[in-house]
């Protein structure tokens, strides 16, 4: 089977890559555009390294075929900053230690990326089900409770302000 | 002095900004011009004989650039971490599912695989040994011709524990099973490798052991040491499960056979069907007391299921017999620990190094008893904990050991121990409440016997910037960032200042393996030696300008302090004229864990001498239709001595409860007749985030007197030791029914009760 160009939008640049058959969008992210940031933990979907936003939703990219994407919008974990400014999130899981090899954070930070963009004042528990296919083995989930928190909690507070700081998510 | 502002300090991990932008690099993050990937040939058999192997037909694949068999390696065939006799590439045998009997390395992971397909083996089944009960039994078939299939049989005795058992009002005697648990590094075992243009082979580790794998990738290539160099990139986690060295060998003969870079990354279910596991171990125990409460003697028996290979199985097994007693102070201990070979997966290191499996049945052991005695729990342990000053029964006397008692007491008290019984035992028909508590020591550091050193080069420039090298593998642990908050202490300068290097073996010194939670000492300890003396030179500069003697000058924020207020010179003038007139701003040293030269006579041999303590409460919930247990609240309080960095101490407590958990209720890898039946995420059951309660942490901050810098101990192993007791104990005071055999999974729990 000739393989064959998928076009997309990625963290807000229209991209081309290649595709044959069985290309799942995160072979198609790492391979092709170098965006290393989302990780194959486990290459069926059981641990969430992998998730980047298709059109806003978080998805496991390594149960995603790249033609699936055509025409779509993703955005990666190295979409978050904006000109060299870490986004809240990305922030917030550094100064509260949200992490400790860091290898589930990309896909940890999308999944709650995206859950931000719906509700800007989360609960625990709506942060622990945003998250809860996200594995993590080092530091288990409370500190990213903790850091989604501030992180929402900075983003109200530039939102209702006139702040420059931060970008609030879409 | 004033409190530090960067010791202590919740600073944020080096790297963390690369973590969050996704730019950090872990393995197979790693890309080179030209990089093939590498992939191993793996039996699928527990036992067989290797009649035939033929590899043509994978090699003329076009884009296959090598293929190698055991034939093909120069050096020494084997992995060495304790004793050389695991092939990288099998020789005539396999002896369990996880041995590789060829590699390959090609343009493509498509090609890779085709090439593997086009191997042909053909195998003699072998009838395997599964069973380490019947294994041990003499005239057992050998899984080594000619070698007895019992790898290990060590007892050490002390006090006279025949004459106390038969004194005692009252004995608990049960045998308990463990199971093999797996790792789940996030990132599994990878490794990049190439020849650079000096000739040197370069690999890239996911790996705990820098400098071991420098020298095993150079006896397996036949090339001297100065010949290859390992550097860790990121790495994903690794839990005692990346000590060993896992595909780095394979990876580094692959790239000189191939003369291109490569690749070479596990994919998930290669890597639980091949990396070792956390011991499966049959113990027997008896604990015998007087009808007070106090502990009159331990008497224990465990068999160990080692697998095919050495490994870490003695290390292992030597932890679990050094920690069987507990932290009491009980005085006649026997201890015979048995590892027998079979063609299961190999046992290895993972996090505590049997100090898991000892804790589960000694917690469990002093609960039994606390319910024959009619005794509280806590005040059963309060009675017989061990203090500072209590000689234990392996010789080692306790040097600071308040957070035994103090960790109990902070426990019960955040629980709410005293008052439980007030909260609703049957909060539905079909539910029951309990609580249970566990306690325990794990020692830091390597222990007596063994070498236990660290080294370390620190230098600062000329503006006040500083480059630290440490050869100590971080694989999230947050090693470098507290050895660079030490050093960022000590030389005055705030965290942004200091550089520390991910280790490289060509430019940062050994400082043996990330394990046995040693390198916050032992690491720790090198850097402040270093870094005092480049203060040294800072202050005889500050001191010849000012005229001030030197017992009033101190560095910090960023200036030299008079008498603790801030003075004109900076740090980095006093760089400028230290370099100026050759005062040295470099510097190495090597710090030596001091044991006593001999371990005296009838003391346990490698016991460790500085140990964490701590206590977790956990409160449950069983379902008594479905046997489901739910964790509601986990209280764990711990010691760390001082915390160099709380964020990294809380980071490690919360982790290893979350692990905890697991190997409570969950966590086990099903082997049936060698084969692994669930190598997978998706059935190697994981607490995820909706499955674990709020833990409630608190650390207590009692500084180690000796060999602590700065009165900082290590904290990496001890958070996952107690939680299964203390979840067993707990299920017990629900359902008045003991387990004794993990994991307590729902059908265990039902089966208890209905016995």
């Amino acid at each position: 089977m000739a393989d064959r160009d998928i076009q997309m939008n990625v963290n807000g640049l229209a991209l081309k890559v290649n595709s044959g058959p069985g290309r799942t969008l995160l072979s198609a992210l790492r391979e092709d555009l170098g965006l290393i940031g989302a990780k194959d933990g486990c290459s069926q979907g059981d641990c969430g390294a992998c998730v980047v936003l298709l059109d806003g939703q978080a998805v496991n990219s390594c149960m995603v075929l790249a033609p699936q994407a055509q025409g779509r919008d993703i955005l990666t974990v190295e979409g978050l900053a904006e000109n060299g400014v870490l986004h809240p999130l990305q922030r917030a899981f550094g100064e509260t230690w949200a992490f400790q090899c860091g290898f589930c954070t990309p896909g940890m930070l999308m999944s709650c990326y995206a859950l931000l963009s719906s509700n800007d004042e989360p609960s625990r528990e709506e942060i622990l089900t945003a998250i809860s296919g996200n594995f993590c083995r080092c530091t288990g989930y409370q500190a990213v409770v903790k850091a989604v928190q501030q992180a929402a909690a900075e983003i109200r507070a530039s939102s209702s302000g006139d702040g420059e700081q931060g970008r609030a998510p879409a | 002095m004033s409190e530090s502002n960067v010791v202590g300090q919740w600073v944020p991990a080096t790297g963390a900004g690369d973590i969050v932008t996704g730019a950090a690099r872990y393995c197979p993050d790693i890309d080179l011009p030209g990089l093939l990937t590498g992939k191993l040939l793996y039996s699928p058999h527990a036992r067989a004989r290797i009649r035939k192997l033929d590899v043509s037909a994978a090699r003329q694949i076009p884009g296959v650039f090598a293929v190698l068999t055991q034939a093909d390696i120069p050096g020494e065939n084997n992995y060495l971490y304790s004793q050389a006799d695991q092939p990288l590439l099998a020789i005539d045998e396999v002896r369990f599912q996880g041995d590789a009997v060829a590699a390959v390395a090609a343009l493509d992971e498509a090609t890779a695989d085709a090439a593997l397909r086009a191997i042909q083996v053909e195998y003699e089944v072998l009838d395997g040994i599964f069973d380490p009960l019947v294994a041990m039994k003499a005239g057992a078939d050998q899984l080594v011709e000619g070698e007895d299939n019992i790898i290990m049989n060590q007892v050490y005795r002390t006090g006279e524990v025949e004459a106390a058992l038969a004194s005692a009002d009252v004995i608990v005697e049960n045998t308990y099973r463990t199971q093999w648990a797996e790792h789940a590094f996030l990132e599994t075992e990878g490794g990049v490798a190439l020849v650079d243009e000096e000739g040197v082979v370069t690999v890239y580790s996911s790996c705990q052991a820098p400098h071991r794998d420098r020298m095993q990738i150079a006896r397996t290539l036949a090339m001297p040491e100065s010949m290859v160099r390992v550097i860790t990139p990121y790495i994903g986690g690794a839990f005692g499960g990346k000590d060993e060295a896992h595909v780095q060998m394979h990876a580094a003969l692959l790239a000189v056979a191939a003369g291109r870079p490569v690749r070479l990354i596990r994919g998930r279910r290669e890597s639980i069907l091949t990396h070792v596991k956390r011991h499966p171990i049959i113990i027997h125990c008896i604990t015998a007391a007087t009808r007070e409460g106090r502990l009159l003697a331990v008497k224990a028996r465990a068999i160990a299921d080692a697998g095919p290979y050495h490994n870490a199985t003695h290390e292992v097994m030597n932890k679990f017999g050094e920690f069987i007693g507990g932290p009491y102070s009980v005085q006649n201990l026997e201890v015979e620990t048995i590892a027998v070979r079979t063609n299961n997966p190999i046992g290895g290191a993972f996090r505590g190094f049997g100090a898991p499996q000892a804790a589960f049945v000694y917690e469990s052991q002093m609960d039994d008893l606390a319910r024959k005695l009619e005794i509280d729990p806590l005040e059963l342990r309060l009675l017989n904990g061990v203090e500072t000053g209590t000689k234990m029964y392996t010789g080692v006397v306790v040097r600071e050991g308040q957070a035994m008692k103090a960790s109990l007491r902070k426990a019960a008290e955040k629980i709410g121990w005293e008052k439980r019984d007030q909260c609703e035992r049957q909060p539905a028909p079909h539910l029951r409440r309990g609580w249970g508590m566990a306690t325990i020591l794990k020692g830091s550091g390597m222990g007596r016997g063994l070498g236990d050193h660290a080294g370390v080069v620190l230098e600062m420039h000329r503006d006040g910037s500083v480059v630290l090298l440490s050869g100590a593998a971080d694989m999230g642990q947050g090693i470098i960032t507290i050895l660079a908050q030490m050093a960022a202490d000590r030389l005055g300068v705030p965290m942004s200042s200091v550089r520390a290097v991910r280790a490289d073996t060509s430019r940062t010194p050994d400082a043996g393996s990330s394990c046995a939670s040693r390198q916050c000492m032992v690491s720790g300890n090198a850097v402040l030696a270093a870094a005092n003396s480049i203060r040294d030179s800072l202050l005889s500069v500050a001191a010849g300008k000012t005229k001030i003697s030197r017992d009033r000058l101190d560095l910090r924020d960023g200036r030299l302090q008079v008498d603790s207020e801030p003075h004109a010179l900076t740090i980095e003038e006093l760089a400028r004229r230290a370099l100026f007139w050759g005062y040295p701003l470099h510097a190495e040293s090597k710090y030596h864990f001091e044991y006593p030269a001999d371990v005296p006579a009838g003391d346990y041999r490698f016991s460790q001498e500085v140990f964490q303590f701590c206590t977790q409460i956990a409160q449950v919930l069983v379902d008594v239709e479905t046997g489901q247990v739910t964790v509601e609240r986990l209280i764990a309080v711990h010691d760390a001595g001082k915390m160099i960095n709380p964020g990294g101490v809380y980071g490690q407590i919360e982790g290893g409860c979350a692990q905890g958990i697991g190997y409570a209720l969950t966590e086990e890898l099903i082997v049936n007749e060698g084969r692994t039946l669930n190598p997978s995420l998706e059935n190697y059951v994981i607490p995820m985030a909706l499955d674990i309660p709020e833990m409630e942490m608190d650390v207590l901050e009692i500084p180690e007197p000796v060999g602590a810098p700065l009165g900082a101990k290590g904290i990496a192993e001890s958070p996952i030791i107690p939680t299964a007791p203390a979840i067993r104990n707990a299920i017990l005071d629900a359902i008045g029914k003991p387990l004794y055999q993990l994991p307590m999974s729902a059908e265990r729990v039902l089966t208890a009760l209905d016995g």
